[in-house]
């Protein structure tokens, strides 16, 4: 895909000992430098609305709303090309994100309903997209995307939808943290939670199809839940969740691009930017788990009392905030206080 | 027999295969998981299609692999199961595509593992499936009561004096086998219409919950058989099809029940004014 002529020409080496150029090189061609831009911009924007699905455990809608922008992005783009992808798949984001809110709220087998809506909406858009002619690569570009192909006028609007999903958290954000860490309380404190829950749902459906643009319908999924998990296994404070998940997602999305850049450079490998990304990411969850898991074993030993007391049961998988009643009183406190 | 005759037969099987264990997915809310699983044999697949293997045993390997991984995340405190589903699936999905992209000249198309083909089935893919659904079926016959018991009742059930992690990996392995054997057929994607949503419009239309496995079963059929019509005759993607007819299924069984929660509440209201 790319010559080494693009390169070669502005770039002496420089003469110290570490090669820095190596990791900032890349950058210089227009592409990469856009390349960089979105994968910075989605990072930052799905470090802080991720915060909220992983405190609210909305891991599952979020893919559902991922499926559910397919038959739009399809839509939009067998309508008129790369220009039809944001409005199709705006409209069908923000329709997901509604039918989504009120079916997880149904109750009894919320999950099910959840991959009804997930594999019917999905399906949609494989249906639609097999009537065209050429559809497997269609298909591929739709489902893995192509963050170097990200034109200028793709960037703004992915800015511009990023930063109006951020702004709908940011605005909404103390009744967000109340709802997430004391739903009771929020209730009881004459919050409605049906319009927080469409405002955090929206915002996700927006991320959604801002990544979509870039990394492809189904690795969006990877910035708006690891990055946070990462920062879940580091740290217990949770105004450091939304930072340090910015810093995993960039560093991720950074090191991708760097990799693939040279990968194809000095070896002719063609590896999906996008893909690689993704594993970098999981790589360094990979890292934060063990790490997680090695000081756990050395505490626990230190200590030698077993905390058998707050053990998972397994099915239900408790926000470890929830266990730290201190915490929680605390937070309640300071909300009332605020309200 | 034609390779129509021989999709039907793939159609039906898969059919009545996903009512059997898509009920014990709604019941035991597994569908994340399942959704994970069905993501994460892709890879799989893609690996055996490039080391020249059977894609069945690509993505059985990977997926036992996967379930491994996801149990250790689980039991992680600060992770939880929706993490765990959430990591493993987007990992199946990033190797995936990244292997695909390694390897531009593979013969065997992108498409073939995440919608499927259910048109190139072959007669091994078909015994497979036809063995997983007799696994199945004796699974429900001689542990029924313990599934129902150990689904609706967890504490009780270990209380009782029952193992639950025996009944957690029998499902388990029903879950995943049933994943695997649909991907030639319907896709990595498009399964979980097919294990959902014949289960979903049963538990809709039937309180009672011995039916509901019959009744799965019977959506199952008419989802895979009445999907490969449909995508014969409008020309589109058969596992679209497939996925699609399971889904207006519960379409309508969803109507069903607002009707008749509607007709309830009509003649209580009219019980008490009279």
């Amino acid at each position: 895909m790319w010559t080494a002529t693009i390169l070669s020409p502005s770039h002496p080496s420089t003469d110290s000992p570490v090669d820095l150029g190596f990791f900032f090189d890349p950058f210089s061609v227009p592409f990469m430098a856009r390349a960089l831009t979105t994968v910075l911009v989605l990072a930052v924007a799905s470090g802080i609305v991720g915060v909220f699905i992983n405190l609210r455990n909305l891991e599952f809608i979020s893919d559902g709303l991922v499926h559910a922008v397919f038959p739009g992005l399809v839509v939009g783009f067998v309508a008129s090309g790369t220009d039809g992808l944001l409005p199709g798949a705006l409209v069908a984001g923000v329709l997901a994100a509604l039918l989504l809110t009120v079916a997880s709220r149904r109750g009894v087998g919320s999950d099910a309903a959840i991959a009804v809506v997930l594999a019917g909406s999905f399906s949609i858009g494989i249906v639609i997209v097999s009537r065209e002619t050429n559809y497997v690569s269609q298909l591929e570009q739709l489902l893995f995307g192509g963050v170097l192909t990200v034109t200028p006028s793709q960037l703004t609007q992915i800015i511009i939808v990023g930063v109006v999903a951020v702004v709908l958290v940011v605005i909404t954000w103390r009744r967000q943290l109340f709802l997430a860490l004391d739903p009771v309380g929020s209730r009881a404190a004459g919050y409605r939670s049906l319009p927080t829950e469409i405002v955090l749902n929206c915002a996700i459906a927006l991320l959604v199809v801002a990544g979509s643009q870039a990394l492809g319908n189904l690795l969006v999924l990877a910035l708006l839940v690891v990055p946070v998990a990462i920062a879940r296994l580091l740290v217990r404070r949770l105004m450091l969740l939304a930072p340090l998940a910015i810093i995993s997602a960039a560093l991720a999305g950074w090191l991708g691009l760097v990799t693939s850049f040279h990968a194809s450079i000095s070896y002719g490998i063609t590896a999906s930017p996008g893909s690689l990304i993704v594993i970098i990411l999981i790589t360094l969850y990979a890292v934060a788990l063990l790490g997680h898991l090695l000081v756990e074993r050395i505490r626990t030993a230190r200590r030698a009392v077993p905390h058998t007391c707050f053990e998972h049961t397994g099915q239900h998988p408790v926000l470890d905030l929830d266990q730290d009643v201190s915490a929680r009183r605390r937070w309640s406190a300071r909300f009332r206080r605020a309200v | 027999m034609g390779f129509f005759e021989l999709a039907i037969l793939e159609a039906a099987l898969l059919g009545a295969l996903s009512g059997i264990v898509g009920t014990i997915v709604v019941l035991r809310r597994r569908a994340f998981f399942t959704v994970a699983l069905t993501h994460a044999t892709f890879p799989g697949g893609v690996i055996a299609a490039l080391l020249g293997l059977n894609i069945l045993l690509g993505a059985a390997v990977f997926s036992i692999v996967l379930v491994g991984i996801m149990l250790v995340i689980s039991r992680v405190d600060r992770q939880g199961s929706q993490v765990a589903s959430g990591v493993v699936l987007t990992f199946g999905f990033a190797l995936g595509a990244l292997l695909q992209s390694l390897n531009r000249d593979m013969s065997v198309q992108v498409d073939t593992f995440l919608i499927g083909n259910i048109l190139t089935v072959s007669p091994g893919d078909i015994a497979v499936t036809a063995g997983v659904l007799v696994l199945a079926v004796l699974c429900v016959l001689f542990a029924g009561k313990q599934l129902l018991f150990s689904s609706f009742d967890p504490q009780g059930y270990r209380l009782a004096g029952f193992r639950p992690v025996a009944i957690d990996l029998v499902v388990l392995g029903l879950i995943a086998a049933t994943v695997v054997v649909s991907m030639p057929a319907v896709g990595s994607i498009l399964a979980i219409a097919l294990i959902a949503g014949p289960a979903v419009s049963a538990r809709l239309i039937m309180r009672r919950i011995e039916w509901m496995i019959p009744l799965a079963v019977l959506f199952g059929l008419v989802s895979g058989v009445g999907g490969l019509w449909v995508s014969r005759v409008f020309s589109v993607a058969a596992g679209g099809g497939i996925a699609l007819t399971a889904c207006a299924i519960v379409m309508l069984a969803v109507a069903y029940d607002r009707v008749r929660q509607y007709r309830a509440e009509r003649s209580a209201n009219g019980g008490r004014e009279a």
